[in-house]
């Protein structure tokens, strides 16, 4: 397949809670090993259209196609699409009963039918990876923030998707673990992992961001590479949203040495 | 009141067998109780409309009529219905665990209920069917986080026991009345038997206070 296909697609997506238009036609597309962010208000919609694309929220009209299928077409499909997509949430759900190593495992052993041995070396490669291999044996209770939200992206990791979702990854953490989870997220970036991540880190967004969509009621108001929206941003209302964040679109772009804060 | 230890002493084989036939038909019931407990509570919490329904009437059913009446039914009436007689104790133990279960099931309901919404989501995402994420990551959070209260029902299984007696099960406090009757030392007797069931419920019931104070955060998603 191409590189330059896209992976996943979503084509006049609307979903309705109640009275209220969660998403309002919305199209956009990932190729793959591209690192797509979405911006905008809380109340956007970003969360929504997250959750359409694993089908853990069903859309009202419209369709998401994920490598060739419509997600939701059978239960069949909406499996295979969620063991293909690594999901990230904000509140890490890290399953507590679970020791941080089974939390790793349990995908790999409970869906594709892997073996215990097998499955826990793939994990503890996986925990080394994120820091966090002398953590295996505890419960999650005993981490912080910062290293429940690792253990959570090893654990989707563990399923080797092809597309990882990551909402708002950061939003529930201390500032001080903030750094370590982007650190993560900006190693599989640039490995190549094709990223679809909610968030409202800005910097994140600017360095390790292929293309910005920016959200608003519904929809995506505009998008671009981080230089277009953040510099010059052409709809208002997205020059409005970034400098509400304290974002006056003066800065220059990433020097090496910023970057290097995040990696 | 003199106070006489020898019928206890006389009748303690014939008394530890029927300790034996309590702990037998408590934990039997019990068990009983948790399979229909566990299955009841997640069919009624995960299996739709019509089994929230069907399922509902069992578990309102056997609150709304006292346990001495299930059994009696049970052992006396039942019988009738199949056309033959059931042994005392088999009686005893279905009677005492079908009405276990609809207080089991609803324990568990509430304790399913209460898990994140977003640990199911978890599972889904990982692509797991929700038969699998019940079994593996609800469930299990669901037990932790409604041990004490399932520790009470264990306690109460135990202590039920004793009502089996009107359905002459051999257990602790019929055979305790038996030798009371043929002794004529009721008092011994009975304080005895209220001594055993105590020492009997009080560290199953601190035991479990404990482990839960353990494992707690096991169920704090």
């Amino acid at each position: 397949m191409n590189k330059a296909d896209p992976i996943l697609t979503f084509e006049a997506v609307h979903k309705r809670y109640g009275s209220v238009m969660a998403l309002d036609g919305v199209n956009l597309s990932i190729r793959r090993g591209e690192v797509v962010c979405l911006i905008g208000p809380s109340g956007s919609g970003k969360s929504t259209l997250l959750r359409c694309a694993n089908a853990l929220d069903v859309l009202d009209s419209g369709r998401i196609v994920f490598e060739g299928n419509e997600v939701r077409s059978s239960e069949a499909t909406v499996r295979h699409v969620r063991r293909r997509m690594g999901m990230v949430f904000q509140n890490f759900e890290l399953f507590p009963h679970l020791t941080v190593l089974r939390n790793v495992t349990i995908g790999p052993t409970t869906v594709l039918g892997m073996r215990r041995a097998a499955a826990e070396g793939r994990a503890m490669a996986l925990l080394s990876k994120v820091g966090l291999s002398e953590k295996a044996a505890v419960y999650p209770s005993a981490l912080s923030g910062g290293q429940q939200q690792r253990v959570a992206i090893a654990r989707a990791l563990a399923m080797e998707p092809a597309l990882m979702l990551f909402d708002e990854p950061t939003s529930a953490l201390d500032p001080e673990t903030i750094g370590e989870v982007l650190s993560v997220m900006k190693v599989l970036a640039d490995e190549g992992m094709t990223m679809l991540v909610v968030t409202h880190e800005m910097d994140f967004a600017r360095r390790v961001a292929d293309h910005v969509a920016v959200f608003d009621k519904g929809r995506v108001i505009e998008e671009g590479s981080p230089k277009e929206v953040f510099e010059n941003a052409m709809v208002p209302r997205t020059r409005d949203f970034l400098s509400h964040l304290g974002w006056h679109g003066e800065t220059t772009i990433p020097t090496a040495a910023s970057t290097r804060e995040v990696s | 009141m003199d106070v006489n230890l020898q019928p206890i002493i006389d009748s303690w084989p014939f008394l530890a067998k029927a300790l034996g036939t309590t702990l037998y038909v408590s934990v039997a019931s019990m068990v009983l109780g948790f399979m229909i407990g566990v299955a009841v509570g997640v069919l009624r919490t995960y299996g739709g409309r019509v089994l929230y329904v069907l399922l509902g009437f069992y578990v309102d059913t056997m609150r709304a009529i006292p346990l001495l009446v299930v059994l009696v039914w049970t052992f006396f009436a039942f019988p009738l219905l199949i056309g033959r007689s059931i042994d005392a104790v088999t009686a005893g133990i279905a009677g005492l665990g079908i009405h276990l279960g609809a207080y089991v099931a609803e324990t568990i309901r509430a304790g399913l209920t209460s898990v994140r919404r977003n640990q199911m989501q978890a599972a889904l995402a990982l692509g797991m069917s929700r038969f699998q994420a019940i079994r593996t990551i609800i469930l299990p959070q669901a037990l932790v986080r409604m041990l004490p209260a399932l520790g009470s029902l264990l306690v109460i299984a135990i202590k039920d026991s004793a009502i089996a007696s009107v359905i002459a099960v051999p257990e602790l406090l019929r055979q305790t009345q038996i030798v009371a009757g043929k002794t004529f030392r009721p008092f011994e007797l009975y304080t005895a038997a209220m001594l055993v069931y105590f020492l009997l419920c009080y560290p199953v019931a601190r035991a479990v206070d404990r482990l839960y104070r353990r494992v707690a955060h096991l169920g704090s998603s």
